[in-house]
C-alpha cells in the first residue's frame, strides 16, 4: 500500500496537517503510538466516571482559519467560554477578573484607580499588538540569510508592517519582543497581584522567570486567542480537550485520511537523501514520498531518521534546541466544590480560571526553586473545573479539577520525578487548600503528571509542553534550528508539523497548517 | 551662540572637544568640583590614588586617535593576564590575551575547553568585527533613512554578511539568549562558565539565567575583544583621561566650569534659549548637550509642558536600576590569595588583571536572586582589580590600591538604608575576599565604599545606574532610550542627549558624546 504523505503523530497539528494535505487531493495516512488520538490535546477516562483534559486543558489560540476551512464546529466541536480568572490572596483579599468589562474595572478600581485606567488602554494596545502579529503566525518565516526573492520578499514585507505601525504602537511591539512579562507590566499598573496574575502567562512552558526578559513575548502569544470578539478569553471544548482532536480527525477522514492508532514507528526510511516511507514498531513498512513529523525534533532525527542522514550542523543543532520542560499537572476527581476563605461559597468565581498567583515575588521564588533544581514550593498553579461549564465530563454532583502547575523542572538536581510524584501531588493540595480549607477533604482521586511522565506516555521530550522552549532564541526564523525553520528538512520530502516549528505550542494548528502550505508548494 | 554641555562627564568632555575643534567653543557646566563625571581617580589614603567608579577601559581608538590623547599624556596599560579567578576548592584560572596561552592554562581544567577557547576566542573576534561597525553608527532613523544612513546600513549589512550563514545563525540566536546558557555552549568547566557569564550581568539587573543577558557579554566582548574580558587601564586611573580631554577640549577653545550645577533648562517655542544655573545666573544658548542621563535631563530640567504625555511616560519607563557598588582599598601590600600559593605563575602577574569572585554560575545566579527581594546577597559577586600592579603612580612602592565591583547591590533596598549599611558593605567585601585572600584584612590601610545610592546622589546616576540605562535588548541601539529618539536628538529643538543613556550606551569610550558631537555639527552645517 502505497500513500502521498505519512503524518507522524496523531496530535492535533499532526490531524491538522493530515487533513489540508488531504484536502489538496493527497494520500494520507497518520500514524500514532498511543491508543488514542490528540497527543496532548486529550481526554481520557483516568477515574471510572471522571473525564480528564490529562495535558492541556483550555484553548483560546486555536486559528479561527482552521475551524472554519475544517468545519470544525459541524465535526463536533464546541468551545463553551470560560469566565474569568479568580486570584485568591493570603491576605483574604482577591482579584477577580471577568469576561464583562465594566464589572472587571470596577473590581481593579478596588484595587487602584490607576490601575482600573490603565487596563482599558492595556486592552486596546494589545489588541493592536496581535492584530500585527497576526499575520505573522500564518506565514512561513524568512530565511535572514537567503536572497531568494521569496525570502526577500518576506523580510520586507516584515519590514513594512513594522514601519506600518503608529510609534506608540513600534514603541509596544519592540518591548514585548524584548521585555520582561513583569517590566512590561509595571509600565501600566501598580497592583502586585494583579501583574502577577497577568504576568503568569508570560511563563507558561518556558523555564524563565517573570522577569526575564522574553516572557512579555509568550504574554502575547497567549493574548492572540483574545482577539476575535471583544474580550472572549479562553474556553473549554465540550467534553473535554481531546473533543478538538476528535473534531478534527473527523474532519481529517471524511477529507479521506486514513489513521491508525497503536502504530509506534521505528524508523524513517532514507534513500538517496530523501524520504520513502517508514518502518513501524511491529516491523512493517509504509512507503511515501512525503512524510511529516509532528513529534519534536529530537525524537524525529535523532531516534527515527538518524544523525548519519543530516549535516553535522543540523544535528548540532538539533541537539542544542532546548526542551528544559518546566511544568506538570494535577488533574483531580473532587466530591464537591473548593470553598475559598476569601470568597465563600459556589458562586461564578469558580467557573473561571483560579489562578495561584498572589504576588510577583510569590512567582519568582517558584521559580528560585526550579532554577537549582528542585519543583516549587509555593508553585504558580492554574486551576479550572470544567464540570461546572461541562457537566458530561464527571458523574453528577462530582466535579473535575484541572491544575497546571509551574515549576517542576524536568532534571531535578537530588532526586528523581518518580520518587517525587507523591510529594509534587501533596505540594499541590496544601498550597491550594491554604486558600480553600475543605479541598483536601473533597478529593477523591488525584492523578499526578509529572514533566517524565509527559515525555515517557506523551513523547514530549524532557516533558516541554510546547515541544522546546518558546524562549526568543528558538522563535520564528530560529524556530527549531536556524535556517530550517521553513517546515522542511535536510531530508528531501521529510517535514516538521508540530509545536516545534513556527509559531510554535499550544493548540493554535497553525504549525499543522503552515506546513501543509509548504509540503504543497514543493509539489506544485 | 555657543552651544552649552552639561556634565563634564567623559562623554560631555568628548562631545566638548569635537565640537570646540569645529570652532564652535561650547561651555561646559559641571556640577561637581571636579571634571570626569564617573572616571575619576581618588586619593582615598594619602598616597594612595585610585580609580572611583569606572576601574578599566579606555575611550575607543579612533576618538583617541582624533583628540591626540596620547600627545596629552594618555598612556594606557594592557596586562597580559587578563583574569583571575580562584576556585572554591583552592585552584587558580588564569586567562591571557593570548589564546594559545589560555588553552594551554584550560588543559589543566578541561582538555575540551582548552581545545574549543581558539575557536571561542575566533567568534569573538566576528562579533566585534560586526558590533564595531553597528556601535561607530548613529542609529538610523526608522522612518526617513537619509541616504548616508543608507549607505551605512548597506556597508552594515555587507559586514554581517560577511559572517557567513553559519556565523550570522549563531549571532541572531546567541543575542537573546541566557549568558549562562551560551557559556554552557562554549565551556564545560563551571568556573569558566562562571567567568564568562559574568561578563554578561556586569550593570545588569538581570542574573545569568536571564534571557537577553547574551546581549551583555556581546557588548563587553565587542570593546574587549576577548570571550572573558581584558581590561586596559589608563595609567594615573580613569582621573587621567577625564584631565587629558578637558585639556584637549580647553585648549580647542572650550570653557569648562565646575562648581556650575544646572536648575534647568529654558525653553520656548523655538526651542532651547537659555540654561540656569542652581545660582540662579542664565547662560543663553540655543544648543544644549546633556550628559546628564535621560531621565534627569528630560524629567528633571526641563518644562514637562514643553514634552508629550506619551514621550514622557517613555522617558519615566526607561528602566535605570542600578545594581552595582564599588568599594575601593588602599593595601599596604599584594593580598596572598591562597590559590596561588601552588601556582606556577607570580603573584604580581596573575593578578594584573581582572580579579573574578564567583566560583560557579549559580553562585552568581543566588546573588542575583537577592536582589530582586531588594537585599543584598551576603555571597556576592565581586569583581576587583589592582592597577597599581600596572601603574606605579597610584601607590607608595610594594603598596597598592584596588577597586572592587560588587553585585548585585540594588539601589532600593526593601529594609534599611544605604547610608546605614555603608560600613556592613565594606565589611562584606573584606569577608567575601578574605575567604580567598586570608591575608587581606591585615592588608587593608583604608576604604572607601560607593553603595547606588552614593552614585544617585554624588554622581547624579539615576537609580544608581552606572550605564545611564541597563543595557538591555529594549534599550540598546534604535531604542535608546527610546525607539524614535536614538539619535541623539529630543523633541525639544536644540536639546541634545550625550551620554551612556544613548547608542552605544555606558563604558569609557566616549563614543556617545563624539556621536552626539556629530549629530549637532550635522544639524547646524
Amino acid at each position: 500500500m502505497k500513500y502521498d504523505a505519512i503524518v507522524i503523530g496523531g496530535g492535533h497539528n499532526g490531524l491538522v496537517h493530515a487533513a489540508y494535505l488531504a484536502r489538496a487531493g493527497r494520500k494520507v495516512l497518520v500514524l500514532e503510538r498511543r491508543h488514542v488520538l490528540g497527543g496532548a490535546a486529550v481526554t481520557e477516562e483516568v477515574f471510572p466516571g471522571f473525564k480528564f483534559s490529562v495535558c492541556s486543558y483550555v484553548v483560546s489560540l486555536l486559528r479561527p482559519e482552521i475551524i472554519r476551512e475544517l468545519d470544525l464546529p459541524r465535526h463536533g466541536l464546541e468551545i463553551l467560554p470560560l469566565d474569568g480568572t479568580f486570584t485568591p490572596m493570603p491576605s483574604g483579599d482577591y482579584l477577580w477578573r471577568m469576561n464583562d468589562h465594566a464589572r472587571t474595572r470596577r473590581e481593579i478600581a478596588r484595587h487602584s484607580r490607576t490601575d482600573a485606567e490603565a487596563y482599558d488602554e492595556y486592552a486596546l494596545a494589545m489588541v493592536e499588538m496581535a492584530r500585527f502579529v497576526k499575520p505573522i503566525l500564518e506565514m512561513t518565516p524568512p530565511d535572514p540569510w537567503s536572497l531568494h526573492p521569496r525570502e526577500l520578499a518576506r523580510m520586507l514585507f516584515l519590514g513594512r508592517r513594522f514601519r506600518g505601525l503608529s510609534a506608540g504602537d513600534r514603541y509596544n511591539q519592540v518591548q514585548l519582543m524584548t521585555m520582561s512579562a513583569v517590566d512590561f507590566l509595571d509600565q501600566w499598573f501598580e497592583t502586585d497581584v494583579l501583574k502577577a496574575t497577568m504576568s503568569a502567562s508570560g511563563i507558561i512552558g518556558t523555564f524563565l522567570g517573570v522577569r526575564s526578559p522574553g516572557t512579555a513575548y509568550v504574554l502575547l502569544h497567549h493574548y492572540m486567542g483574545e482577539i476575535d470578539g471583544a474580550f472572549r478569553s479562553w474556553g473549554l471544548a465540550r467534553g473535554g480537550t481531546g473533543a478538538i482532536s476528535n473534531a478534527i480527525a473527523a474532519a481529517a477522514r471524511e477529507a479521506g485520511v486514513e489513521i491508525r492508532t497503536e502504530a509506534p514507528i521505528a524508523k524513517i526510511l532514507v534513500r538517496e537523501g530523501r524520504t520513502r516511507g517508514v518502518v513501524l514498531a511491529n516491523g512493517d513498512e509504509i512507503d511515501a514520498d512525503i512524510v511529516s513529523s509532528s513529534v519534536d525534533p529530537r525524537i524525529t532525527f535523532m531516534r527515527m531518521l538518524g544523525e548519519e542522514h543530516l549535516p553535522p550542523e543540523f544535528v548540532e543543532g538539533v541537539s542544542r534546541y532546548k526542551f528544559r520542560g518546566s511544568s506538570g499537572k494535577v488533574n483531580m476527581a473532587l466530591d464537591g466544590l473548593p470553598d475559598f476563605t476569601c470568597l465563600p461559597g459556589e458562586g461564578h468565581h469558580l467557573r473561571g480560571a483560579i489562578s495561584i498567583s498572589p504576588g510577583i515575588d510569590y512567582m519568582e521564588r517558584a521559580y528560585d526553586d526550579a532554577k537549582y533544581g528542585r519543583f516549587s514550593r509555593h508553585p504558580y498553579i492554574d486551576i479550572v473545573i470544567p464540570t461546572l461549564t461541562d457537566p458530561s465530563i464527571a458523574p453528577p454532583g462530582k466535579h473535575v479539577m484541572s491544575c497546571f502547575v509551574q515549576y517542576a523542572p524536568y532534571h531535578l538536581a537530588e532526586s528523581n520525578w518518580d520518587a517525587e510524584r507523591e510529594a509534587f501531588g501533596d505540594t499541590v493540595v496544601n498550597t491550594i487548600a491554604e486558600y480553600a480549607p475543605n479541598f483536601k477533604d473533597l478529593i477523591l482521586h488525584r492523578q499526578v503528571v509529572t514533566p517524565l511522565d509527559l515525555e515517557r506516555d506523551w513523547g514530549l521530550s524532557e516533558g516541554n509542553i510546547f515541544q522546546g522552549e518558546l524562549s526568543l532564541e528558538q522563535l520564528f526564523f530560529l524556530r527549531p534550528v536556524p535556517g530550517w525553520a521553513s517546515y522542511r528538512t535536510p531530508v528531501k520530502g521529510l517535514y516538521m508539523c508540530g509545536s516545534a516549528t513556527h509559531p510554535g505550542g499550544g493548540i493554535m494548528g497553525a504549525p499543522g497548517r503552515n506546513a501543509a502550505h509548504a509540503v504543497l508548494q514543493d509539489r506544485a | 551662540m555657543r552651544p552649552v554641555i552639561i556634565g563634564a562627564g567623559h562623554n560631555g568632555l568628548v562631545a566638548a572637544a569635537y565640537l570646540a575643534r569645529a570652532g564652535r567653543k561650547p561651555l561646559v557646566l559641571e556640577r561637581r568640583s571636579e571634571v570626569g563625571g564617573c572616571a575619576v581617580t581618588h586619593e582615598i589614603h594619602p598616597g594612595f590614588r585610585a580609580p572611583a567608579l569606572a576601574h578599566a577601559g579606555v575611550v575607543r581608538d579612533d576618538i583617541a586617535r582624533d583628540l591626540g590623547l596620547e600627545q596629552q599624556g594618555l598612556h594606557v596599560v594592557r596586562p597580559e593576564t587578563t583574569l583571575f579567578a580562584p576556585s572554591a576548592d583552592g585552584r587558580a584560572l588564569i586567562l591571557s590575551r593570548d589564546p594559545r596561552k589560555t588553552s594551554q592554562a584550560l588543559a589543566a581544567w578541561s582538555p575540551k575547553d582548552a581545545e574549543r577557547w581558539p575557536e571561542f576566542q575566533a567568534a569573538t573576534d566576528d562579533i566585534a568585527r560586526v558590533l564595531d561597525r553597528l556601535l561607530r553608527l548613529v542609529p538610523p532613523s526608522i522612518d526617513r533613512p537619509s541616504p548616508s544612513e543608507l549607505w551605512d546600513l548597506l556597508r552594515l549589512g555587507k559586514d554581517i554578511r560577511g559572517l557567513g550563514r553559519e556565523r550570522l545563525y549563531q549571532v541572531l540566536r546567541w543575542g537573546p539568549m541566557a549568558v549562562a546558557d551560551f557559556a554552557a555552549e562554549w565551556c564545560e568547566t563551571p568556573l569558566l562558565r562562571a567567568v564568562v557569564a559574568a561578563r554578561g550581568t556586569f550593570g545588569a539587573n538581570a542574573g545569568p539565567w536571564s534571557a537577553g543577558t547574551t546581549l551583555g557579554w556581546m557588548l563587553q566582548a565587542a570593546s574587549e575583544r576577548h570571550p572573558a574580558g581584558a581590561p586596559s587601564f589608563v595609567v594615573g586611573g580613569p582621573g587621567s583621561l577625564a584631565a587629558a580631554l578637558a585639556v584637549v577640549a580647553t585648549s580647542a577653545g572650550a570653557e569648562i566650569r565646575t562648581n556650575a550645577g544646572v536648575a534647568r533648562i529654558e525653553v520656548d517655542d523655538s526651542g532651547v534659549t537659555a540654561v540656569v544655573l542652581e545660582s540662579g545666573e542664565s547662560i543663553a544658548t540655543d544648543t544644549v548637550l546633556s550628559n546628564a542621563d535621560p531621565k534627569r535631563t528630560l524629567l528633571g530640567l526641563v518644562d514637562p509642558m514643553r514634552l508629550t504625555p506619551s514621550f514622557l511616560q517613555q522617558i519615566r519607563n526607561y528602566r535605570t536600576s542600578g545594581v552595582t557598588a564599588t568599594v575601593n582599598f588602599a593595601l599596604d601590600g599584594l593580598p596572598a590569595f591562597t590559590a596561588l600559593a601552588k601556582a606556577n605563575v607570580a603573584a604580581e602577574t596573575a593578578l594584573a588583571g581582572r580579579i573574578h569572585i564567583g566560583p560557579d554560575v549559580d553562585y552568581i545566579e543566588r546573588a542575583f536572586d537577592c536582589s530582586k527581594y531588594g537585599r543584598l546577597s551576603d555571597r556576592p559577586w565581586l569583581e576587583a582589580v589592582i592597577p597599581s600592579l600596572s601603574d606605579s603612580t597610584l601607590a607608595p612602592v610594594g603598596k597598592h590600591v584596588m577597586s572592587v565591583y560588587v553585585q548585585w547591590a540594588p539601589h532600593r533596598l526593601r529594609e534599611g538604608d544605604w547610608d546605614q549599611m555603608r560600613e556592613s558593605l565594606g565589611d562584606l567585601v573584606v569577608r567575601t575576599l578574605a575567604e580567598y585572600a586570608p591575608d587581606l584584612p591585615r592588608r587593608v590601610l583604608a576604604g572607601e565604599v560607593i553603595t547606588p545610592l552614593d552614585l544617585e546622589r554624588t554622581y547624579g546616576l539615576t537609580g544608581g545606574q552606572i550605564f545611564h540605562g541597563e543595557h538591555s535588548l529594549d534599550q540598546i541601539f534604535t531604542m535608546r532610550p527610546v525607539i524614535g529618539w536614538a539619535q541623539h536628538r529630543t523633541p525639544i529643538r536644540g536639546l541634545y542627549l550625550c551620554g551612556a543613556g544613548t547608542h552605544p550606551g555606558g563604558g569609557l569610550s566616549g563614543a556617545p558624546g563624539a556621536h552626539a558631537a556629530r549629530v549637532v555639527l550635522s544639524d547646524r552645517s
